[in-house]
C-alpha cells in the first residue's frame, strides 16, 4: 500500500498541473473573445473596472485560501477553487458527506470522502446548470420568477442547507456553537449588512479560540 | 443579424471549458476512489457520498441558473454560463459586470450590451478579478498545509476539536445572517431577497427540526441509509415548508424581513 505522503504528494503534483492548465484556459476565454470579435478593450478601461473589484476580492481570495485550507483537504482545495461556489455549495457538501460517512476531517479517510464529495458535486452542478440553461431555457424564468410559488424557497436555500448542517454539530458538539453564534449575532445587530464573506473568517477565528480555551479547561 | 453574444463560437468555447473542468473533477474522483479502496473505505460509503453530494447540489445549482438567467438580459446566456464554470460566484459575477460597464460609462446591468468591445472588457474584468486563487494555490498551498499539519499533528484530540470548531464558525456566519442579517440590495435586487425574516427563520428552524427527527429515527431503527441522507432530505423538507408558509400566510407576515 502507498504511504499517506505519496498520495498527498501526487495530489499536490497533479493539482498544481491542473490548476496552471485551467488558469491558462481561463485567461484564454476573454483573449479568444477579443481575437474572434476583433474587439480589443482599452487597458485603462479594464483597469478602471477591475480596481474596485480587486480591492475587495483580492484580499478576500487570500483570506478564503487560508480559511478553507484546513477544512477542504488537499484534493478538495484544488478542486473547489477551480469550480468555485465554495461556501454555499462545495464545503457544505463535503461537511455533510464526512458526517454521513462518519469520518473526521484532517484524517486520511476524511480527505478521500471530501475529495469524492466535491468532485461529485462539481460534476453534478456543471451538468445541472448546463441542462437547465440550454434545454429548459423557456421554463427556467417561470420557476425562478419572483411571482412563482417556488421563488420563496429558492431565496431560502442557504438557511435550509445550513440549518441541517448546524444540527449535526449541535448534536455532537453543542458547546462549540455558543461563542461564534453569539459574536456573529452581536455584530449583525450593529452591522446588519455585513456579508458572509467577512463573517466567515470572524466566525472561524472566534470558534477556534473559544474551542481552544474550552479544551484547555477540559470543558469539551 | 444574430446576437454576437450568443454566436456559435461562444457556445463552442463554453463547451471546451466545461469539458476540461469536468475532466479535472473526474480525474480527482478516480484518484480518490482508488485511494479510498486502498484505505479500506467501503464502496457503499463512497457511493453514498456521491449520491448525497449530488442531492445536495441540486438546489444551489438552480440558484446558479437563476443568476445566469438574471445576467443573460445584459450579457446573453453564454458568457455568464462560462463564468459559472470556473470560480463561479453569484455576487462576484454581478459586481464585476457592473463595475466593467460603469468603467465604460454605461449604467449597471439594466441595459443590453451591444458593443463587442464592452462585452470583452466585461469578460476581462470578470476573469482578472477572480483568478487570484488559481495563482496563490499552486504556489502556496503546500507550504500552508505543512505549517498547519505541524500544528495539528501534535495532539489529535485537540486537532479534532479545532477543525470541528472551524466548521462551526463558518456555519454560524450563515445561520447568523438568517436570523439577523440585513438584505443586501447591491448583490441582486432583481433575483432574490436575502434579508432575515419570517421565511429565513422558518427555513432554519424547520431544517433543524427535520434533521433532529430524522436523526432520531435513523438511530432508533438503525437505518444507515437514512443517516446518510438526513441532511439533504431535511433541506428539501424545510424548503417545502417555506413554500407552504409563503402561500398560506398573508404576504405581509410571510415576507416580513425585520432588518429590511
Amino acid at each position: 500500500m502507498k504511504k499517506v505522503k505519496d498520495y498527498n504528494e501526487s495530489i499536490h503534483f497533479y493539482g498544481r498541473l491542473w490548476m496552471v492548465f485551467i488558469l491558462i484556459v481561463f485567461i484564454g476565454v476573454p483573449l479568444s473573445m477579443c481575437v474572434y470579435y476583433n474587439a480589443w478593450p482599452k487597458p485603462a478601461a479594464v483597469l478602471k473596472g477591475l480596481l474596485p473589484i480587486a480591492m475587495f476580492y483580492y484580499p478576500t481570495a487570500v483570506v478564503e485560501v487560508l480559511t478553507y485550507a484546513p477544512l477542504l483537504g488537499t484534493g478538495g482545495m484544488y478542486l473547489s477553487f477551480i469550480t468555485g461556489d465554495i461556501s454555499n455549495l462545495k464545503l457544505p457538501c463535503a461537511i455533510a458527506a464526512m458526517n454521513a460517512a462518519k469520518v473526521k476531517p484532517n484524517s486520511e479517510e476524511g480527505e478521500i470522502i471530501s475529495t469524492i464529495s466535491i468532485a461529485a458535486s462539481s460534476i453534478a452542478t456543471i451538468v445541472i446548470v448546463a441542462v437547465c440553461v440550454f434545454f429548459l431555457r423557456p421554463i427556467i424564468p417561470i420557476i425562478t420568477d419572483e411571482s412563482s410559488i417556488f421563488a420563496p424557497a429558492f431565496s431560502q436555500v442557504l438557511p435550509a442547507l445550513f440549518g441541517s448542517i448546524l444540527t449535526a454539530y449541535l448534536l455532537k458538539y453543542p458547546k462549540t456553537v455558543v461563542a461564534p453564534l453569539a459574536v456573529i449575532l452581536i455584530i449583525l445587530i450593529f452591522a446588519g449588512q455585513m456579508s458572509v464573506g467577512i463573517l466567515i473568517p470572524i466566525g472561524v477565528v472566534v470558534a477556534i479560540l473559544a474551542a481552544h480555551l474550552m479544551y484547555k479547561k477540559n470543558l469539551i | 443579424m444574430t446576437d454576437f453574444k450568443e454566436a456559435g463560437f461562444m457556445y463552442a468555447m463554453g463547451l471546451v471549458v466545461a469539458v476540461i473542468v469536468v475532466a479535472q473533477a473526474v480525474f480527482f474522483l478516480v484518484k480518490a476512489w482508488r485511494r479510498g479502496k486502498e484505505l479500506g473505505i467501503t464502496v457503499k460509503d463512497m457511493k453514498n457520498t456521491v449520491v448525497t453530494s449530488v442531492m445536495f447540489s441540486i438546489t444551489p445549482a438552480l440558484s446558479i441558473v437563476a443568476t445566469v438567467v438574471a445576467l443573460a438580459g445584459a450579457l446573453g446566456l453564454v458568457l455568464p454560463w462560462v463564468r459559472t464554470l470556473i470560480i463561479g460566484n453569484i455576487s462576484f459575477e454581478t459586481a464585476a459586470a457592473s463595475a466593467a460597464m460603469e468603467a465604460y460609462g454605461l449604467g449597471g446591468l439594466t441595459s443590453e450590451v451591444t458593443d463587442p468591445e464592452v462585452f470583452s472588457a466585461i469578460a476581462w474584468v470578470m476573469t482578472l478579478g477572480s483568478m487570484l486563487p488559481l495563482v496563490i494555490i499552486p504556489i502556496f498551498l503546500k507550504r500552508i498545509q505543512k505549517k498547519m499539519g505541524k500544528a495539528l499533528s501534535k495532539d489529535t484530540k485537540w486537532a479534532d476539536v479545532i477543525s470541528s470548531a472551524a466548521f462551526v464558525g463558518l456555519i454560524c456566519a450563515f445561520v447568523g445572517r438568517a436570523i439577523l442579517g440585513q438584505g443586501n440590495v447591491d448583490v441582486s435586487p432583481e433575483v432574490l431577497t436575502d434579508g432575515a425574516g419570517v421565511l429565513s427563520v422558518t427555513a432554519l428552524v424547520f431544517s433543524v427540526l427535520f434533521m433532529i427527527i430524522l436523526q432520531k429515527i435513523a438511530d432508533k431503527k438503525q437505518l444507515k441509509w437514512l443517516d446518510a441522507f438526513a441532511m439533504p432530505i431535511s433541506m428539501f423538507a424545510a424548503m417545502g415548508v417555506v413554500i407552504l408558509v409563503s402561500q398560506l400566510l398573508p404576504p405581509e407576515i410571510a415576507f416580513l424581513e425585520w432588518r429590511g
